[in-house]
C-alpha cells in the first residue's frame, strides 16, 4: 500500500515537473492570457490589444486615443483592454511576465527609473526605431534616448518633463524679491537669506526621500548619476559641488527639509498649500499636484526656469517619465507600433497628452501650436503663457543617462545619500562615495 | 451560571476595555471623518480629528455606489467570491490535515509536519516567478482557480487545528470507535463539533487572509474586471498623486463585510458553552 | 463497519494528510527547487546561467542585509514581547465571568486587523508626522516634550513599526486564545476553587499549560510573521526608501533586489536565507517547547 502511495506521488511530482518545464523565454508561445485574435489588419473584425498601465489618467488617455484611431480607421479597428495596477506591482507584474515569457500584454508603461530592469539581459520589447526615426526633427530625441539600448529605442515617453521652478509669488513680493534676478545658484542664495529675514520662511523644500532635488541639479550642471556608458557617476566632483552646496542651504535655513520626506507626501502638500516656503523646483508635471492637492495657492505660483551654476549652463533638464512600450509576446505588432506612434508621436496625439493629462509632450512643434494656449485648469491656476515660457527653453533641456545601473543608483540616492547629506549633514563627499560604493 | 452583582472588579475591567476600545478605534474614527470630508481636506490640514460638521458629507459614499460603482462595485464582489469560496474549502481541507497530523501516529508524521512549517514559511514573493510559470502551464492564468488553488490548503490553519486538536481529549476518539464509527465518522460526527471554536477562529482569520490578499491574486490576475478589492484600493494611490476620496471612502466600506463575518462567527470561539461531553 | 482497508485505522491519517501532500507535491516542490537553483544564477531573459556562490556572497557583504536582518530582528523581539502576554491577558479577562459587554470590546479590538494596510499605513503616517502639529507631537507637547521627527530615526521609527504591528494584531492573537480557552472546562477551575486556589494559581495552573498548544502557535507565526514584515514598513514609508534603511526588513530586501532591480538570482539567495533563519529559530522555539517529544 505504502508503495502505491509513494508510486502515484513521485507521478504527480514528475507530472507536475513536465507541465511546468516551459523554460522558453521571449518568444510568443500559446498565450493564455491576451487571447488577442490575430486577425489580419484589413478586415473588418476589432483587434483585441491589451495595455497595462498603474496611472489611471494614463488609462482614460489611451482608451481615448483608441476610440479616435477606430473613427479614423474604420478598416483597422482596436478594441483595446486597458487595466490600471497598482504602481509598483504594475512592474513586478510586467517583469514576472516578460520573464516567463507568458501572459504579457501588448502594450505597458514603465516609469523611467524602473526601464533598466527592463533593458537587462535580452530585451522582451519590440525595438520602435520605425516610427520614431521618421519624424527625429520634431521629438525632444533626449526623451527617446532614455529608453534607448544599443541604439534600438523602446519605449515612448509621454512627457519632457521639463525642470522649472514653482515660486510664490506671494511669499516673494512680501519679501521684495524679484524671480527674475535669480539667474544663478548664488543669486538664489542671497534671495533665499532675504526671504527669511523679511518673512521668516524658508526658500524651499528639499527631499530626504526623494531624487527630484538632486538630480536636475546635476543634470544641469554637466553631470549625472551614471555616465553615458552606465557607469556610476555618482560621487563626480560636480555632483559632489551641488550636494554640498545643498547643504549649505540647509545650514543656513534657507532650505528645510520636506515634511514627509518626498514632494509628494500628504504632510508635504498641506505645508506648502499654507504658505510654507517661498518656491520648489520640479518638473512640469508636478503642476497637476498644484492643481489637485493645494488650491489655496491659485494665482500665486509663476513658473521660471531654474537657476545655474555658471552662466551658459542649461536652464532645465527632461526629468522623470513613463515610456509607453510594446512586448514581444504581443502578437499583433505591427498595428500595436502604428497605434501608438498615433497615440504619442502624432501632433493630434501630442496635443491631446497636454488637454487630457497636462503633460508638456515630447513634440516640439506641438508646442507653438495655438490649442496649447485654450483655458484648462492648469492655465486657469497658472497663466497662459505656459508654453511660451516652454519653448522659450527648448535649447536648453538637458538629457539624462539612463541605464541598467538606474534603478540601484535611484535606490542609493533616495534611501542614503540624501537622508545622510542633509539630515545627518555628513560630509557630501563621504556620502557620494558611500553611495557609489554600494552599487554593483 | 448565577448573575453576579457589579463589584470594583467589574467597573476596572470596563474601564480599562474602554480605553483600550478608544485607542483601538481612534485610527478608525480619523479615517471615517476623513471619509465624510472632501479630500482635499486631508491634505490641506493633514489628519483632522475636529468634527468640523460643516464639512461632513456623504459625497464620496454616494461616488462610490454610483459612478464609481462599476469599478469599486466590481472590485467588492469579485473579492467576496474568492473570500467565499476559498475559505470553505480551506477550512475544509486544513481540519482534516491538522487533525490527521495532531490525532495519530504514523510514519512521516514529524517529517510532514516540518514541511507545513515550511511552507508556512516561505514568503510568496520568494516562489512568485515559479509558481507563475506553473499557473501558465495549468493555464489557470488570470482565473479565480490560479489565486485559490496553490493556497487553499493552508499551512497556518493546519498549524492551529493541530494544535487545537493536541488539546482536545482523546478519548472520543475509543468512544467512537467502540460505538462502530469510521475514523471519517469521527472526524466529521465528533470532533468537528468539538472544534467549533478553531472553525470560528479560523473562518474569520482565513477570510480575512484572502479578503485582503494582494500580491498573488496581483500577479495572476489580468483583466481588469477580474480584480480584488486591496488590488483596487492599491491602484487609486500612485507616488505621484492619489485618489484620497475613493481610498479612504472605499478602505472604510471594506470593513464592513468582513466585520460582519467576525460579529457572526464570534459565537463559536466565545461561549458558555461546556466543551464537556466525557465525564469522569 | 466496512472492512476496507481505506477505512483502517492504519490508513486514515494518510487519507486526512493527503491534501498538503498534494498540495505540497503539485504547487510547492517545484517553485522551491526552483527558488533554491535561482538563488546560484543570475536570472535575465536568455541570459541566465550559473554563478555559483556569488549571490550569497553579495548579499553577505551588503550592509543593507545587516540593517535588514536586525531590524527584523528587532522588531520581531519586540512583538513577540508584546504581542503574546498581552493578548494572552486580555483574552483571559475577556472571558472572566465579571466581565461585561464583552462582544462589543471584542470587536472593538479587532476593527484595527480588518483595515486595508494601504491605508493604516497613510492614517499612522498622519498621526506619527514630523511636523509640530501631528497627534503624537502634539501628545508629546503635552507631556513637555519637544517635536520630533518620528519616522526619520531607527528607534523612534520602530516604535512606531512596533505599536502599528500591536494595534493591528493584538485583536487577532485575542481571538486566538479566546478559542483556545473555551477548551478548558469550567469545573477544572471549580474544583479549584473549592481547594482555595485564588485567581492567579488558577491563570498559573490551570489556563497556562492548557493554552500551552495554541500559545505555541501564535509564537511560531509571531517569529515568522515578524521576520517576513514587509507591507507595514512598506506602507509606513511610503515606499521601500526609510532613511538609511531603518525600516528596511527581509522580505524589503528581497523584494529591493529581486523586483526593484530585477536581480531574481540575488532574490532568492536572501529568501533562502530569510527561510533558513526562521526555520531554524522555530524549530529551535518548538523543541524547547517539547511539540517533538512522544506525547504520552
Amino acid at each position: 500500500m505504502k508503495k502505491r502511495l509513494y508510486g502515484s506521488l513521485a507521478l504527480t511530482l514528475a507530472a507536475a515537473m513536465a507541465l511546468s518545464a516551459c523554460g522558453n523565454n521571449g518568444n510568443n508561445g500559446a498565450d493564455a492570457s491576451a487571447g488577442a485574435s490575430s486577425k489580419s489588419p484589413s478586415s473588418s473584425k476589432a483587434t483585441k490589444l491589451v495595455f497595462w498601465t498603474f496611472n489611471e489618467l494614463h488609462q482614460k488617455f489611451f482608451e481615448s486615443m483608441a476610440d479616435s484611431w477606430n473613427k479614423a480607421n474604420p478598416g483597422e479597428q482596436i478594441k483595446l483592454e486597458a487595466t490600471t495596477f497598482p504602481y509598483d506591482d504594475a512592474h513586478n507584474k510586467l517583469l514576472v511576465s516578460l520573464q516567463s515569457g507568458k501572459g504579457g500584454p501588448d502594450l505597458a508603461d514603465i516609469e523611467i527609473s524602473k526601464i533598466g530592469n527592463y533593458l537587462k539581459g535580452d530585451p522582451q520589447l519590440v525595438p520602435l526605431n520605425d516610427i520614431v526615426e521618421p519624424e527625429e526633427s520634431n521629438l525632444v530625441m533626449s526623451r527617446l534616448n532614455n529608453y534607448a539600448k544599443d541604439g534600438k529605442y523602446y519605449g515612448i515617453d509621454y512627457h519632457v518633463g521639463a525642470q522649472v521652478i514653482y515660486y510664490n509669488k506671494e511669499i516673494l513680493d512680501q519679501a521684495g524679491v524679484n524671480p527674475d534676478n535669480i539667474v544663478t545658484w548664488d543669486d538664489y542664495e542671497q534671495a533665499g537669506k532675504q526671504v527669511l529675514e523679511k518673512t521668516g520662511k524658508p526658500m524651499t523644500t528639499v527631499e530626504t526621500g526623494d531624487q527630484w532635488t538632486f538630480w536636475p541639479m546635476v543634470v544641469q550642471h554637466g553631470s549625472d548619476f551614471l555616465d553615458k556608458e552606465g557607469n556610476v557617476t555618482l560621487n563626480s566632483a560636480a555632483n559632489v559641488e551641488a550636494l554640498t552646496y545643498l547643504q549649505k542651504l540647509v545650514k543656513e535655513k534657507v532650505a528645510v527639509l520636506a515634511p514627509g520626506g518626498i514632494h509628494h507626501a500628504e504632510e508635504y502638500y498641506g505645508f506648502m498649500n499654507k504658505g510654507g516656503a517661498a518656491s520648489v523646483w520640479m518638473p512640469m508635471w508636478y503642476m497637476g499636484r498644484f492643481t489637485d492637492y493645494m488650491p489655496d495657492l491659485k494665482g500665486k505660483i509663476i513658473i521660471k526656469p531654474m537657476p545655474v551654476f555658471k552662466q551658459g549652463e542649461m536652464r532645465s533638464s527632461g526629468m522623470g517619465g513613463t515610456g509607453t512600450v510594446i512586448t514581444k509576446q504581443s502578437k499583433n505588432q505591427d498595428l500595436a507600433k502604428k497605434f501608438l506612434a498615433y497615440a504619442k508621436i502624432s501632433k493630434e496625439g501630442n496635443i491631446q497628452i497636454w488637454k487630457q493629462l497636462g503633460f508638456d509632450p515630447i513634440r516640439s512643434d506641438v508646442w507653438t501650436d495655438p490649442a496649447m494656449q485654450e483655458p484648462n485648469k492648469y492655465t486657469d491656476y497658472f497663466g497662459k503663457d505656459i508654453f511660451t515660457f516652454l519653448s522659450g527653453l527648448k535649447s536648453e533641456i538637458a538629457p539624462t543617462n539612463i541605464g541598467e545601473r538606474t534603478p540601484a543608483v535611484s535606490d542609493a540616492v533616495k534611501t542614503k545619500a540624501m537622508f545622510q547629506a542633509l539630515s545627518d549633514l555628513k560630509d557630501p563627499k563621504q556620502v557620494l562615495d558611500d553611495a557609489a560604493a554600494s552599487i554593483k | 451560571m448565577p448573575e453576579r452583582k457589579p463589584t470594583l472588579q467589574t467597573f476596572l475591567l470596563i474601564g480599562l476595555f474602554v480605553v483600550l476600545a478608544l485607542l483601538a478605534l481612534f485610527p478608525f474614527y480619523c479615517l471615517a471623518l476623513a471619509s465624510l470630508k472632501p479630500s482635499k481636506e486631508l491634505l490641506r490640514y493633514g489628519l483632522n480629528i475636529k468634527l468640523q460638521p460643516e464639512l461632513l458629507s456623504l459625497h464620496n459614499y454616494s461616488f462610490i455606489f454610483s459612478e464609481g460603482s462599476a469599478k469599486y462595485m466590481g472590485w467588492y464582489k469579485n473579492s467576496a467570491i474568492v473570500t467565499i469560496v476559498y475559505t470553505v474549502f480551506c477550512l475544509l481541507l486544513s481540519s482534516m490535515v491538522g487533525y490527521g497530523l495532531a490525532m495519530y501516529r504514523f510514519v512521516g508524521r514529524n517529517v510532514l509536519f516540518v514541511f507545513v512549517l515550511l511552507v508556512m514559511m516561505i514568503p510568496v514573493e520568494m516562489i512568485m516567478l515559479p509558481l507563475y510559470k506553473q499557473m501558465i502551464a495549468f493555464n489557470l492564468i488570470d482565473s479565480y482557480g490560479g489565486v485559490i488553488l496553490p493556497f487553499v490548503v493552508s499551512p497556518l490553519p493546519i498549524f492551529f487545528f493541530r494544535q487545537f486538536a493536541a488539546g482536545l481529549p482523546r478519548d472520543f476518539l475509543d468512544a467512537g470507535r467502540i460505538d462502530g464509527c469510521s475514523e471519517y465518522g469521527i472526524f466529521f460526527k465528533i470532533f468537528v463539533p468539538l472544534m467549533a471554536p478553531a472553525f470560528g477562529a479560523m473562518a474569520i482569520v482565513q477570510s480575512l487572509a484572502s479578503w485582503n490578499s494582494f500580491v498573488w491574486p496581483l500577479i495572476v490576475l489580468n483583466s481588469g474586471t477580474k480584480l480584488t478589492l486591496p488590488i483596487g484600493l492599491a491602484s487609486l494611490v500612485t507616488p505621484y498623486g492619489n485618489n484620497y476620496d475613493i481610498l479612504i471612502a472605499g478602505s472604510v466600506l471594506a470593513i464592513v463585510p468582513i466585520m460582519a463575518v467576525f460579529v457572526f462567527f464570534q459565537r463559536y470561539f466565545v461561549s458558555g458553552l461546556t466543551v464537556g461531553g466525557v465525564k469522569g | 463497519m466496512r472492512s476496507n482497508w481505506l477505512y483502517s485505522q492504519r490508513i486514515a491519517p494518510y487519507v486526512f494528510v493527503l491534501p498538503f501532500v498534494l498540495s505540497l507535491a503539485v504547487f510547492f516542490l517545484y517553485p522551491m527547487v526552483s527558488t533554491l537553483l535561482m538563488s546560484f544564477q543570475e536570472v535575465l531573459p536568455g541570459q541566465t546561467h550559473f554563478v555559483g556562490w556569488s549571490n550569497y556572497k553579495s548579499m553577505a557583504d551588503d550592509a543593507s542585509f545587516y540593517a535588514a536582518l536586525w531590524n527584523s530582528t528587532r522588531y520581531t523581539f519586540w512583538t513577540l514581547l508584546v504581542l503574546i502576554p498581552v493578548p494572552l491577558v486580555l483574552a483571559v479577562l475577556l472571558n472572566s465571568a465579571r466581565m461585561k459587554w464583552s462582544s462589543l470590546f471584542r470587536s472593538a479590538l479587532f476593527v484595527p486587523t480588518l483595515t486595508s494596510v494601504v491605508v493604516a499605513g497613510i492614517v499612522f503616517r498622519l498621526v506619527f508626522g514630523s511636523l509640530d502639529d501631528s497627534v503624537m507631537n502634539q501628545f508629546r507637547h503635552l507631556l513637555g516634550f519637544q517635536t520630533i521627527n518620528w519616522m526619520g530615526h531607527s528607534a523612534t521609527g520602530m516604535v512606531v513599526l512596533v505599536v502599528l504591528a500591536t494595534w493591528r494584531f493584538a485583536g487577532i492573537n485575542i481571538v486566538y486564545f479566546l478559542s483556545a480557552l473555551q477548551t478548558i472546562p469550567g469545573e477544572l477551575y471549580e474544583s479549584a476553587e473549592i481547594d482555595g486556589a485564588n485567581t492567579w494559581h488558577k491563570f498559573k495552573s490551570i489556563t497556562l499549560p492548557l493554552l500551552k498548544p495554541v500559545a505555541i502557535y501564535v509564537i511560531t507565526i509571531s517569529i515568522y510573521g515578524g521576520y517576513s514584515m514587509f507591507t507595514e514598513s512598506f506602507m509606513l514609508w511610503n515606499g521601500n526608501r526609510s532613511p538609511n534603511d531603518i525600516g528596511l526588513t527581509m522580505i524589503g530586501l528581497l523584494y529591493r533586489n529581486g523586483v526593484e532591480q530585477n536581480n531574481l538570482g540575488l532574490g532568492s539567495a536572501i529568501g533562502v536565507a530569510l527561510l533558513g533563519t526562521t526555520m531554524i529559530l522555530n524549530l529551535i522555539a518548538l523543541q524547547f517547547f517539547g511539540l517533538f517529544k512522544k506525547e504520552e
